[in-house]
C-alpha cells in the first residue's frame, strides 16, 4: 500500500528527469517568426509543424515552385558548337543581357523568390532546393539580387555550406561578366548530387562557348545520364549529337 | 519478481498476437503499403528530388500509420479487457498488475517495432526498385519514430486509465503528439514573450515531452540519438506507466 | 474444526460513479457476514441487483470492500497466495474468436504461473474434464454458447484451485449442457473442492447446493441449510419467495 502511494511521486519524478534531460535540445529550424508562409499555404505550415514533417512539406513547397515555374523549354540558340549565336538583349539602361545560350524558365515570376525561400524556412537543410531557387533566379531569370538574399538567407542556418558560397561567387562573375570565372567556379559543385540542374547547363554552355567541347560533352552526357528533367534531358541530347556531328567531342 | 517475468511475458505475446491477428491491422498493413506506393506519384513531380521526396513520404506515412494504429491500440487495449470481461479472467489469477500493464505496454510496442519494420521493408524494397540509395540515416530516423512512439503509447495507457472513452484517449494523445513537435517552437514563443507569460508557458512546456529530439525523420535530431534523447524517451515511458500503474491499482473491475 | 475457505465479516462495498459536481453513492452490499466451509458446495440467490456479483467480485479481489473484511484460505483476496487456489468463471466469459481453445488455456495456465509440461498437462486435464477434447481443432468462433461456458470452466480448473467461483455458470444453457456442467460440477466437488456458485435458477441450485445464501437488497437474508429446505413444504422456492418478498 505505501508503494502505492509512492507511485505518483515516483512517475513525476522521472517525468522532471526527461524534461531536464531534454532542455538542452536548441532546434536547428528557424523560429516561427521567420516563417513567411504565403497566406494559402499557412495550414500546411502548422501541419508541417505538428506532425513534426518540417523536411516533407518542404518538398511540397519544392514542387510547387517548380509548378509555379512551369515546364520550360529548353533550347540553346547556336546552330553549331562554339557559335555564339545565342540572344542578347538590352534593357533600359542600355545594359546587354545574356541568356547564356539557353532560353528557358523567363517571365516575371514574382513569388519565385518567397517561395524558393519559404522552402529553406520550412528546412533549411534542403540545400539542393536553395541552390536550384538561386540558380533559377540567378541565371534564368536573371535576378542575381534576389539569388543572394535567398543564398545569403540560407547561409544563416548552414554557415559552412560551401555549395551556397560556391553558387554565391558564380553570381559575382557573371554579373562581372567573366563567363571563363563563372564556369571555373561552380566546377567543383557539378559533380555533386545537390547540384541542380541548370547549374549543370550553364556549365556545359559556358564550356562550349569557351570551346571545352569535351568537357562539355562530358557534362551534357551527365545531364542526360542523371537528370529526370525532360526540358534538360532533350536539350542535352541535342547538344550532343551537335558535339557528335561537328566532331566536337574531343578537348580542344 | 522474477516470478513474474513469464507473465508480462505471456501478456506481451498475447497482446501481440491479438493485435496481428486482427482486421485493423491487416488495414493499417494494406493502407501503409498502399500509401507508400501512392508516394511514388508525388515523387515523379518533385523531378530530380525524386529520391528525396520519395524518402521523406514514405518515413512520414510509415510513423503516421504506426502511430494510428499504436494509439489505436493503446486507448482501447484496457477498456477493451474490462469491457469483455477477459480482464476478470486475468485479475481473479495471481498476476500483479505492474506485470499485466508492462506486458500490455510491452505487447504495444512490439506491435508497434513489428509494423515499422513491415512498412520500412515495403519503403526500402521500393526505394531500391526505382534504383535510389536509402538515406544514410534511415535506420536512426525508424530508431526516433519509435521512440516517439513509446512516449505516447505509454502515454495513452496512462489517459486510457481516467479518460471516459478510447476517442477522448485517442484525441488528449494526438494533442500530445501535437504538442511535443511544437515543443522548440513554444519554448522559442516563451522565451520571446517574457514576464509571467513567458514564465507560465516555459513552466507549461515541461509537461510536454519533447518530440522533436527524436525526430531524426525530419532532421531535427541530432545524429546519432545520443544518450539524452533515450534517457529521455525511457524517463518518460516509465513515467507514464507509473502513473498508470497508480490508477491501475486502484481501479476495480 | 477445519479453517473456512472465505470469511466475510460485516463487509460493505458501497460504489462511486462521480458526476460533474460531487458523485453518486451507491451501496450493493451492507453488513455482509458469513463463512463458506471448505469442501462444500453453496448457492447464491437473489433477485437483480441484490448484490450477487458484487460478492463474487469481492471475493475473487476484483473489488476492494469499502468496509469489513473478506478472507480466502486466510488471506486478502487481492494477495497472490489466496488468488491461487481460486478458480472464477465470470457470468458470460469471453474469448477471443480467432484462437482455439488449447490457445487460451495455454495463455490462462501461463498467467497461474504454469509452464512447459506442466501446463500441458493441466490444459489436457481441463479440456478433458470439460469435454472439450472433440472440439480441440475448433475457433472460438465456432462455439457454442454451452462450448464457451465449458471452455470458462476450463480455464478456472487450470491451476487446480481449492475453490472455483462460478457466476451464473448455466445462463443461457440449453437443457442437454446445463445437464453435462451440472455432471461436471459435481464431479470437481467430489474430488474435494469448494464450489461458490452464484444462479437465479432455483432448480439448479437446489440440485447442487448443500447450503444457499439468500441476498436481498445488498443484505443477507437467510442462509438455508439443505436438510432445511428438503424438509420445508414448497422446497428452496417457497423459502427464496418469503425471503424476497
Amino acid at each position: 500500500m505505501a508503494g502505492r502511494s509512492l507511485l505518483p511521486a515516483a512517475a513525476v519524478l522521472c517525468w522532471g528527469a526527461a524534461a531536464m534531460s531534454a532542455s538542452s535540445y536548441r532546434s536547428p529550424f528557424p523560429p516561427p517568426s521567420e516563417l513567411r508562409a504565403p497566406l494559402d499555404g499557412a495550414n500546411g505550415d502548422m501541419l508541417a509543424l505538428a506532425a513534426g514533417a518540417r523536411r516533407l512539406f518542404a518538398d511540397l513547397w519544392f514542387v510547387r515552385l517548380m509548378q509555379y515555374y512551369g515546364t520550360r523549354e529548353v533550347r540553346e540558340e547556336s546552330a553549331e558548337p562554339g557559335h555564339e549565336g545565342h540572344a542578347h538583349s538590352l534593357d533600359a539602361g542600355g545594359h546587354e543581357h545574356c541568356d547564356h545560350g539557353a532560353d528557358y524558365g523567363k517571365g516575371s515570376y514574382p513569388e519565385f523568390l518567397p517561395m524558393a525561400r519559404h522552402i529553406i524556412e520550412v528546412d533549411p537543410a534542403f540545400t539542393a532546393g536553395a541552390l536550384y531557387g538561386a540558380a533559377s533566379l540567378a541565371f534564368n531569370l536573371e535576378r542575381p539580387a534576389e539569388a543572394e538574399e535567398l543564398l545569403t538567407y540560407g547561409l544563416k542556418y548552414s554557415p559552412k555550406e560551401w555549395r551556397y558560397l560556391t553558387v554565391l561567387a558564380a553570381i559575382g562573375y557573371s554579373k562581372a561578366k567573366d563567363p571563363a570565372a563563372v564556369a571555373a567556379t561552380i566546377a567543383p559543385l557539378l559533380k555533386d548530387p545537390d547540384c541542380p540542374v541548370m547549374l549543370k547547363q550553364l556549365a556545359a554552355f559556358l564550356n562550349k562557348r569557351a570551346g571545352n567541347y569535351g568537357a562539355a560533352a562530358a557534362i551534357y552526357s551527365d545531364i542526360a545520364a542523371t537528370s529526370k528533367d525532360e526540358a534538360y534531358v532533350a536539350n542535352a541530347r541535342r547538344e550532343l549529337e551537335k558535339l557528335a556531328g561537328a566532331g566536337a567531342g574531343k578537348p580542344r | 519478481m522474477r516470478r513474474s517475468a513469464p507473465v508480462v511475458l505471456a501478456v506481451a505475446y498475447n497482446s501481440f498476437f491479438e493485435s496481428v491477428r486482427s482486421r485493423f491491422f491487416t488495414l493499417a498493413a494494406v493502407f501503409a503499403f498502399t500509401a507508400v506506393y501512392a508516394s511514388v506519384l508525388a515523387g515523379v513531380m518533385a523531378v530530380d528530388q525524386e529520391a528525396r521526396l520519395l524518402a521523406d513520404f514514405g518515413l512520414a506515412l510509415i510513423e503516421l500509420t504506426a502511430l494510428a494504429y499504436a494509439l489505436f491500440e493503446a486507448s482501447s487495449a484496457l477498456p477493451r479487457e474490462a469491457e469483455t470481461k477477459t480482464i476478470y479472467l486475468v485479475f481473479s489469477r495471481p498476476v500483479p498488475r505492474w506485470a499485466y500493464l508492462a506486458g500490455k505496454l510491452g505487447g504495444a510496442l512490439l506491435t508497434a517495432a513489428v509494423m515499422l519494420a513491415v512498412m520500412a521493408a515495403i519503403h526500402v524494397s521500393l526505394l531500391l526498385f526505382r534504383g535510389f540509395d536509402v538515406p544514410p540515416a534511415y535506420a536512426w530516423a525508424l530508431a526516433g519514430t519509435f521512440l516517439k512512439l513509446a512516449v505516447i503509447v505509454s502515454f495513452a495507457f496512462f489517459v486510457s486509465l481516467f479518460s471516459t472513452s478510447p476517442v477522448s484517449t485517442l484525441v488528449i494523445s494526438g494533442i500530445m503528439w501535437t504538442l511535443g513537435h511544437f515543443a522548440a517552437e513554444a519554448r522559442f514563443l516563451a522565451e520571446r514573450a517574457g514576464g509571467l507569460k513567458g514564465f507560465l508557458l516555459g513552466a507549461a512546456l515541461w509537461l510536454v515531452p519533447n518530440l522533436q529530439l527524436f525526430n531524426v525523420r525530419d532532421g531535427a535530431a541530432a545524429l546519432p540519438l545520443g544518450l539524452p534523447a533515450f534517457f529521455s524517451a525511457a524517463a518518460w515511458t516509465l513515467s507514464s506507466y507509473l502513473g498508470a500503474l497508480w490508477l491501475l491499482s486502484r481501479k476495480e473491475f | 474444526m477445519t479453517a473456512p475457505a472465505v470469511s466475510f465479516s460485516g463487509v460493505e462495498k458501497t460504489y462511486k460513479r462521480p458526476r460533474l459536481l460531487g458523485a453518486d453513492y451507491l451501496t450493493a452490499v451492507k453488513d455482509l457476514s458469513f463463512e463458506l466451509p471448505a469442501g462444500c458446495v453453496t448457492g447464491l440467490l437473489g433477485l437483480n441487483g441484490a448484490g450477487k456479483t458484487t460478492i463474487m467480485k469481492l471475493l475473487t479481489g476484483l473489488l476492494f470492500p469499502t468496509a469489513g473484511k473478506v478472507r480466502v484460505f486466510g488471506h486478502s483476496p487481492s494477495e497472490g497466495a489466496a488468488k491461487a487456489k481460486v478458480g472464477f468463471l465470470p457470468e458470460l466469459p469471453y474469448f477471443p474468436p480467432q484462437v482455439r481453445p488449447g490457445e487460451a488455456l495455454a495463455y490462462y495456465g501461463r498467467l497461474s504461473g504454469l509452464s512447459g509440461a506442466a501446463l500441458a498437462r493441466a490444459a489436457e486435464s481441463a479440456m478433458a474434464k470439460t469435454g472439450l477434447e472433440p472440439h480441440a481443432g475448433k475457433r472460438v468462433s465456432e462455439f457454442s454458447k454451452g462450448m464457451l461456458q465449458r471452455l470458462g470452466l476450463a480455464q478456472a480448473l487450470l491451476h487446480s484451485p481449492e475453490l472455483l467461483v462460478l457466476d451464473e455458470p448455466v445462463s443461457g444453457l440449453d437443457p442437454l449442457a446445463i445437464h453435462d456442467i451440472r455432471g461436471l460440477l459435481a464431479g470437481l466437488n467430489a474430488e474435494g473442492r469448494a464450489i461458490f456458485l452464484s444462479s437465479h435458477s432455483i432448480s439448479e441450485v437446489e440440485k447442487l447446493c448443500s447450503r444457499v445464501l439468500i441476498m436481498v437488497k445488498g443484505r443477507l437474508s437467510r442462509s438455508v441449510e439443505r436438510a432445511e429446505w428438503e424438509a420445508a413444504h414448497g422446497g428452496l422456492e417457497k423459502i427464496f419467495v418469503e425471503a424476497v418478498k
